[in-house]
């Protein structure tokens, strides 16, 4: 038992504690200051994360969890999307009627399954960690109980998330009861063994549907517009960025070490399911006209990116999809804080609702531009060199598997569809004609930080890629080789 | 007659889980449908137990444990969860769910 190795966990989980028993004592306008001291409290545990970095990888726990360089990258991944979502809960708090601590300190339960989930080496592990998330997730979905909006999707996100942990406990289930193993390292020592044996690959596949719910992938991404419209902002940028990435964690973990023959055999598949969810998230987000329904089918259209670094079945391509996951930690954060601030001001979330925001507040039109220009990938903003990494990859496998070049084809058409509906947005921010209202909109102080921190991280990585990208193929290329 | 060996256990588990899976499908009262997904979640629970004895490990079993307690608190938030919703909406159906459409 080596506990030193999930502190940063057990600190995240008793902030967490500490900010529902400070709730019984304060008063309500200092209730809601509550997330300062979370944001605070979470910057502290991402600077201690570096005093991990020296360490190589360890295993803890019966080898059920594991610290190396992939999981630290997402547990600051997750650190730092959860103190920007704790600063726009802040900002959020007058719409929330009533346990704005609650919100704060789910933020918090979350974040500590998407470490877990980052560490995990063992499906019971998946489980819990996935488990963790999801239903923190169905209370934050749902927060806003007097909306009829965030309760129907919170129900929505309900029915589709227990299904698909069913499908993920069935598929644990076989690939148990074939191999007799749940650690991964365990699985892949005999998992050569089993790759004609129909139980364990269905099983195998069980747990992927399982975990492309998470990432909002096909065949489980249908509830994401409606959850992502429903859902109060911080909670669906929290699930767009934070839930997506440990979706991700946990898929690279099963596909390459516990399974990676089988995960090779299947390079087809992961290609048609990227194909699918590119197309499904490009091709619906055209007609939508809320702002909230449009980032929710560009999430699944970028989950279909990322799973290019997937089907790529290369260390360049996995490296490319936490730089991607990077850069797209920025965009969307900035995109929702932009929603915040401006809904905030006005009812509605519909694209007219923008007209004018370029006379209104110069600052949140250029970094709501900036972030859906980013997301499309567009240079020379981290989203370009994101999507330019991941489909170097690809092509550096489309020598062994021509399909791949298919792929790369339906990206580039995804990216050029994506332009036009982004554009539809970056239109209505700068030539719409007669806005109904000019007057200039307030941003609070500390919003407007993190709005320019967001900005200043999409320029950063776009502008100087190198230092991130090669944490990134440091950090594939330690667990490839562990 | 054969003794009762793995392979039956897992038909029964996977009828159980197919019949939870239709039920999810063709059914229309949220309630029903959470019924169903629970039916689903045991449906796995009984083959992990059955499996976890043929393999002669306990790790199985364990997980058992875990999916039970879990199961637990999903139903707690997703019960909730419909009751708010029935009491905005007095319906339990998914067809009714159609606030949030394009």
């Amino acid at each position: 038992m080596n506990y030193s190795l999930i502190s940063m966990e057990i600190a995240v989980v008793l902030l967490g504690l500490g900010l529902l028993l400070a709730d019984l004592w304060l008063a309500p306008p200092a209730k809601v200051r509550l997330g300062y001291v979370a944001a605070v409290g979470l910057a502290l545990i991402f600077g201690w994360s570096f005093t991990f970095s020296g360490t190589p990888s360890a295993l803890a726990f019966s080898d059920m969890y594991v610290l190396d360089p992939l999981a630290l990258y997402f547990k600051r991944f997750s650190l730092l999307a959860a103190i920007v979502v704790l600063i726009m809960s802040v900002g959020f708090a007058e719409r929330i009627a009533a346990g704005i601590s609650e919100f704060y300190a789910l933020i918090l339960f979350a974040l500590a399954g998407m470490m877990f989930a980052a560490s995990a080496n063992d499906l019971a592990m998946l489980f819990v960690a996935m488990e963790l998330i999801t239903v923190t997730f169905y209370v934050l979905t749902s927060f806003q109980r007097a909306r009829l909006a965030s309760l129907e999707g919170g129900v929505k996100y309900l029915i589709i998330g227990a299904l698909s942990s069913a499908f993920l406990v069935y598929g644990i289930a076989l690939i148990f009861g074939t191999t007799g193993q749940l650690n991964f390292d365990q699985i892949a020592a005999v998992a050569s063994k089993y790759e004609d044996n129909k139980i364990f690959l269905l099983g195998v596949f069980f747990v992927l549907v399982g975990l492309c719910f998470k990432i909002a992938a096909f065949p489980a991404h249908i509830w994401t517009p409606d959850v992502y419209q429903g859902s109060p902002v911080p909670a669906a940028a929290f699930l767009a960025v934070g839930s997506k990435a440990a979706g991700f964690a946990l898929l690279l973990r099963v596909l390459f070490t516990a399974v990676p023959g089988i995960t090779n055999g299947w390079n087809h598949l992961l290609i048609a399911l990227a194909i699918v969810t590119i197309l499904y998230g490009n091709l619906c987000a055209i007609p939508q006209r809320n702002l909230k329904r449009i980032l929710g089918y560009s999430s699944i259209a970028n989950a279909g990116y990322l799973l290019l670094g997937v089907a790529a079945l290369n260390n360049a391509g996995r490296a490319a999809i936490l730089y991607y996951l990077g850069g797209y930690l920025f965009a969307v954060l900035a995109a929702f804080l932009v929603i915040l601030i401006v809904m905030n001001d006005a009812e509605g979330e519909d694209i007219s609702v923008l007209a004018g925001l370029n006379q209104r507040s110069p600052l949140l039109a250029a970094v709501l531009t900036c972030a859906l220009v980013s997301l499309a990938g567009i240079p020379p903003l981290a989203g370009f060199f994101g999507k330019f990494l991941l489909i170097r990859a690809v092509l550096d496998e489309a020598a062994n598997n021509p399909a791949c070049y298919w792929l790369v084809a339906v990206a580039c058409f995804g990216v050029v569809v994506s332009i036009y509906y982004y554009f539809g947005v970056i239109r209505a921010i700068y030539w719409s004609k007669d806005p109904p209202v000019l007057s200039p909109i307030p941003v609070p102080r500390v919003l407007g930080a993190a709005l320019v921190f967001c900005l200043l991280g999409m320029l950063y990585l776009g502008l100087f890629p190198n230092h991130l990208v090669e944490t990134t193929q440091d950090a594939v290329k330690f667990w490839a080789g562990r | 007659m054969t003794p009762i060996g793995p392979q039956h256990y897992l038909i029964v588990s996977g009828l159980l889980f197919s019949l939870g899976l239709l039920g999810v499908i063709l059914r229309r009262n949220l309630l029903v449908i959470y019924m169903c997904l629970e039916l689903m979640l045991n449906a796995a629970n009984l083959a992990l137990v059955a499996l976890s004895h043929f393999n002669g490990k306990l790790d199985g079993q364990i997980v058992v444990f875990f999916i039970i307690t879990v199961a637990a608190a999903e139903v707690a938030v997703g019960l909730a969860l419909i009751v708010a919703l029935y009491r905005k909406r007095q319906t339990a159906h998914v067809e009714d769910l159609t606030a949030l459409k394009l």
